[in-house]
């Protein structure tokens, strides 16, 4: 299975898809206009990802900034995904987020609340 | 029968199982949204309340730099009248002369500003002149005329490095102050129009104030005298059509030099 890199911009996180070593991250400022476009060829390659194609653990690191409310409910999206594939798989999320961003910290908490069986580590840097 | 209404109960429990299934769904996504949009709504105020805080520095910044500036060329300026045969409130009035001739030769009120604050700049280039000339009582040779005559350029020199724009100004002003509309002035003999408006300005500014105030070595010259003098320079030392706003609107004039007298 291919790899997916995006490159960071303005409005966009650097997203590394790595499915060789079964790590995913996605780093940065996520505030795109089309917000479900953007992030639609990283929801597809999660899904073929899943389907098969997965290491025996997966590890997902997301250090989100700056988000609007679009990718909020991207992100919710992401972790409902993850929540179907995480009876069959192994998958820990790091959600890293700066000790003085409060915003990034009430996210990740809301998702821990909402996604019980995953396994969702806030860690602050 | 019986069977038949069985299935039919059956079809119906597993339609009510799949609907409460869509209905949990649809109050999950439903209280998701919600919660998404409260976040976001918490998010948007302190970002709206951030960004406020950071425009008041920022305009709070913005007058510091501005009042710096101001306070800098305004004590360039009294440098300058330090070092020159000028006193009292010379430079405060040649300041408000200038914006008044500036305002009615039609620059906009911002300009006007900026050229009241640059004019008294004028003479900055006279710190750099030695003392023995600058000092020297009576009149000036040809050689000692020269080295003063240096003071536009020299003031010229100092400023013009600047990218700030009232010190750009002030640059203009101090270069051009003593060139004349007919071209006999100095430093480059520059004719009409291709002398900036702004050292027209101050020329005519700085002149008036000059005949009109009494110094050690000369009486003030009365108005008879000066009126006389600016209609004769019309178009020879000065820009005639500065000469018919400055007469047009003398009451103005006036009124700046009474309500700025020097006190003896």
């Amino acid at each position: 299975m291919q790899n997916l890199n995006i490159e960071e911009t303005k409005y966009t996180p650097r997203i590394e898809l790595d499915a060789s070593n079964g790590t995913i991250s996605i780093v940065g400022k996520s505030y795109p206009e089309n917000t479900f476009e953007f992030y639609e060829p990283v929801m597809k390659w999660l899904e073929d990802y899943f389907d098969g194609n997965a290491q025996a653990e997966t590890k997902i690191n997301l250090e989100i900034i700056y988000f609007n409310s679009s990718s909020s409910k991207l992100f919710f999206d992401l972790f409902d995904l993850l929540e179907e594939a995480n009876d069959a798989n192994t998958i820990i999320i790091n959600w890293i987020y700066d000790e003085e961003n409060e915003s990034a910290l009430e996210a990740g908490e809301d998702f821990q609340e909402d996604f019980e069986n995953l396994t969702i580590n806030l860690i602050s840097k | 029968m019986v069977t038949h209404e069985n299935k039919l109960i059956a079809e119906i429990e597993e339609l009510k199982k799949e609907f409460e299934k869509t209905t949990d769904k649809l109050i999950k996504d439903v209280k998701r949204q919600d919660k998404i949009m409260s976040r976001s709504d918490k998010r948007q105020q302190q970002e709206y309340d951030e960004l406020q805080k950071k425009f008041l520095e920022v305009e709070a910044l913005q007058r510091e730099i501005e009042d710096t500036q101001k306070e800098v060329v305004f004590t360039m300026g009294a440098i300058g009248e330090s070092r020159s045969k000028e006193t009292g409130n010379h430079v405060k009035r040649v300041a408000q002369y200038s914006k008044i001739l500036a305002h009615h030769y039609g620059l906009d009120e911002k300009e006007a500003e900026m050229l009241k604050q640059a004019s008294p700049m004028h003479d900055i280039g006279k710190v750099a002149i030695p003392d023995a000339v600058l000092n020297k009582p009576g009149r000036f040779d040809e050689e000692e005329r020269k080295i003063m005559d240096t003071h536009a350029q020299l003031g010229y020199d100092m400023l013009k490095m600047s990218d700030r724009p009232l010190l750009k100004m002030a640059a203009t002003v101090a270069y051009e102050h003593h060139e004349k509309w007919n071209g006999k002035g100095y430093p480059n003999q520059l004719k009409g129009e291709d002398i900036h408006i702004y050292g027209r300005i101050t020329a005519l500014a700085d002149v008036f104030d000059a005949l009109g105030s009494s110094r050690v070595y000369k009486e003030a010259w009365d108005d008879e005298r000066i009126f006389k003098m600016f209609k004769e320079e019309r178009g020879e030392h000065f820009d005639p059509q500065l000469i018919d706003i400055f007469f047009d609107n003398l009451d103005e004039f006036l009124e700046v030099r009474d309500s700025l007298k020097d006190v003896h």
